[in-house]
């Protein structure tokens, strides 16, 4: 193999692995973007849609109270009010189904709310239900019960995915900084040895030649260098040894 | 010493990794798990920094005995270096000490573990895991085989008594012959298991990374329980088998294939070895029936797994020992220290220079009785010499100090006594669990850093024979 190949075949191979390290580490970089961006559409989305569905739950079971003592008006604006406020927080969370089970998990919402939902939505004022705690306790207490476990079930496993999400980042970024400082280290490694091939099969080669040709010209010393390898350098030692045969058999004809 | 020949002939160990890590690559992607790109790297890395020796230096087959073991040696170093990349890249419970301890353990045979929850790796890593078992017993039986029996010294002439023809050979027509002992040695006993194993009902995966750790007398199982995970006693059966034969010298194996079944029995180191083997089966039986196991079934099943398991250095579990009773678990220690024949993938201090060991005994009492006597010491009906004898002792003695100072060393780094004694003790012995913190169904998970480093380099002079690593370091060597 020629001095040609040698050389660049060690800098193609230094090249190579930087180039494929440097390859690894942008596509791992711009992987953790695309987690992190799935992290906040996919995650964090449902648990912020969790907590305005449990906030509104809340205050219905507020306004369920203020119905059970006679305040009609106040208690119907603020039921009215939250509901929507509950329907559009469970909008985001039925259009952002991204993990397995988190589609059963709002079905489970719907129901319950749906069931939670029919015992206010009838007149309390003025009924037999006015001030009847016990049917509070007894019915609607514990459907609103119901209802606030389900959304907190599809929060928990938001957050839950949330997590292994954010640990898998930090494995990426693990694994965007490695291939790096493999590289940089390997790299420093192979230097080394390129330097010590190139010191062993070429310089030294040339100072031998150089030496070899100096002690002819000086001593008359027959011209006695031997390469290793069949490369320009071999080639270059047979013409010497040639050049010197012949300039000692034209010295003899003189 | 030819630098530039040890370049050439260690870039065909990464070469061979390399291959190794392709096939890891391709089991990851047939998987679709997270180990590609690691192992893929790995593969790249090790490939270019295999195939830039082979551009630069000529080929040649003139290696002397010197350089021979200096290729082997640093062969298997740069392989445990290599081999713990792909861990390093993939992260999770893999620090650089971690990996290294994980790679090491692979590559020596040894298959102590660092992980907490095996199964969470990805089937590309895992194989590549019991890929590096694999790999570490090739790298054995070439050196027990072809780089030991040319290094002269007399700790080294024990590899001689089996096969002294071949200790004769060059290094070259010896390599040669070795790589014929392990094709149809090694490849067969591999391909042999995996087929036994598979017709046990243990799928494909399982049935070739058992098959790895198996005959390399490894013990990476990837499965957290090991061979519990699989409650069969026809799984138990094979891999008992497998095991015992990978603890026996391949040269023997080789010479009954090829016809001198004779061979084996004639060997009265191979008689000793089965024969430890069953008494130690038989008083672990009685002490555990009735104490841990209420059956005789079950007393001799858990018994004899785990004596062969421990006898031939591989490591797997079907029990915890730790709750075994002491006498139990003095006999585990007992085959901890000693391990199987010299000439196999076994670690330890090896039957041969136990036999050695006892029968020095012999000849001292005898001449004692006959002071003017002239006793012979033989081994397999040929005679010892008293250098061979010297030797054996000098390498128990060291042997046990070495696991000595890394007890003392562990335990003052606060790990238990028993659980840095018997880690040192399976570490060097290359058999893998102990026990207490790490037993046979726990791990070196809570080992701190310094002390895993330790243990490393116990399972690297286990396994390079101590004599082996320190001439290694030795500056004179490389002269």
């Amino acid at each position: 193999m020629g001095l040609r190949i040698k050389i660049l075949s060690g800098f193609l191979i230094l090249t190579a692995m930087l180039f494929i390290a440097g390859v690894w580490s942008i596509y791992e970089l711009s992987s953790i973007g695309i987690s992190v961006q799935r992290l906040l559409d996919d995650n964090y989305k449902s648990i912020n849609a969790a907590k305005t569905m449990i906030e509104a739950l809340e205050r219905e079971d507020s306004a369920v109270l203020l119905l059970l003592s006679g305040k009609w008006e106040q208690g119907r604006s603020i039921m009215e009010s939250a509901d929507s406020f509950f329907q559009k927080g469970f909008e985001v969370a039925k259009n952002n189904i991204t993990i397995p089970g988190e589609q059963e998990y709002v079905n489970d919402i719907e129901s319950n709310y749906k069931t939670y939902k029919a015992l206010w939505i009838k007149p309390v004022v003025g009924t037999k239900s006015e001030g009847n705690l016990s049917w509070y306790f007894q019915k609607v207490h514990r459907a609103f019960l119901d209802a606030k476990i389900s959304v907190e079930k599809l929060m928990t496993l938001n957050d839950e995915t949330m997590y292994r999400t954010a640990s898998d980042l930090k494995n990426r970024a693990h694994r965007a900084i490695m291939p790096g400082i493999v590289a940089i280290l390997s790299a420093l490694i192979f230097t080394v040895i390129f330097n010590y091939l190139i010191n062993y099969y070429m310089v030294s080669p040339i100072i031998k030649i150089t030496e070899g040709i100096q002690k002819f010209i000086k001593g008359r010393e027959p011209f006695d260098v031997k390469v290793e390898t069949q490369d320009e350098l071999y080639h270059l030692v047979s013409a010497i040894q040639e050049l010197c045969a012949r300039s000692r058999s034209s010295e003899a004809a003189e | 010493m030819r630098l530039h020949i040890i370049l050439r002939y260690a870039a065909f160990v990464l070469l061979f990794n390399a291959i190794f890590f392709l096939i890891s690559a391709a089991i990851s992607t047939l998987n679709a798990d997270s180990a590609f790109f690691p192992l893929l790297y790995s593969a790249i890395i090790s490939a270019l920094f295999g195939i830039f020796p082979l551009i630069f230096v000529p080929s040649t087959t003139k290696i002397t005995n010197k350089e021979g073991f200096i290729i082997v040696v640093f062969g298997w170093l740069l392989s445990c270096l290599v081999g713990a990349i792909p861990y390093v890249l993939y992260g999770g419970e893999f620090t650089f000490t971690n990996a290294w301890f994980e790679s090491v353990s692979g590559f020596t045979t040894t298959g102590s573990s660092i992980l907490r929850n095996i199964e969470n790796l990805p089937l590309g890593l895992l194989f590549w895991r019991s890929v590096t078992h694999w790999i570490g017993g090739v790298g054995i039986i070439i050196f027990v085989l072809s780089v030991l029996p040319s290094m002269g010294s007399a700790g080294m002439i024990l590899y001689r008594t089996e096969m002294s023809h071949l200790a004769m050979d060059n290094f070259h027509y010896r390599t040669r012959k070795t790589l014929q002992i392990l094709i149809v040695i090694y490849v067969g006993l591999t391909l042999a298991e995996t087929i036994s194993l598979l017709l046990c009902g243990m799928n494909l995966f399982d049935s070739v990374t058992h098959s790895f750790a198996t005959i390399a007398t490894g013990g990476f199982s990837p499965k957290n329980l090991s061979i519990a995970y699989y409650k069969s006693a026809y799984v138990e059966l094979v891999i008992m088998i497998f095991m015992v034969l990978s603890g026996i010298h391949f040269g023997i194996l080789f010479a009954c294939i090829a016809g001198n079944f004779d061979g084996i029995w004639k060997s009265s180191i191979v008689r000793y070895y089965i024969l430890a083997l069953i008494t130690g089966i038989i008083i672990t039986t009685l002490n555990l029936h009735g104490n841990q196991f209420q059956s005789w079934t079950e007393a001799l099943r858990y018994a004899a797994f785990q004596i062969i398991s421990v006898g031939t250095s591989t490591g797997f579990a079907t029990t915890n020992t730790s709750l075994w009773p002491s006498f139990s678990q003095l006999v585990i220690i007992f085959f901890t220290l000693q391990c199987a024949c010299a000439g196999s993938t076994s670690g330890g201090i090896k039957v041969d220079r136990i036999v050695i060991f006892w029968k020095s005994i012999t000849k001292r009492i005898r001449q004692i009785q006959h002071p003017n006597a002239v006793i012979i010491m033989k081994v397999n009906k040929m005679p010892v010499d008293n250098d061979v004898v010297e030797m054996g002792i000098v390498y128990i003695c060291l042997y046990l100090g070495i696991v000595f100072i890394s007890t003392l060393l562990l335990t003052a780094l606060g790990v238990d006594g028993l659980s840095a004694f018997s880690g040192s003790a399976t570490t060097m012995g290359n058999v893998g669990p102990g026990f207490g913190m790490v037993g046979s169904m726990s791990n070196f998970s809570q080992i701190p850093c310094i002390g895993k480093w330790i243990l490393t380099a116990d399972m690297l002079l286990g396994r390079l024979e101590i004599f082996g690593l320190i001439i290694f370091f030795l500056s004179k060597s490389w002269k």
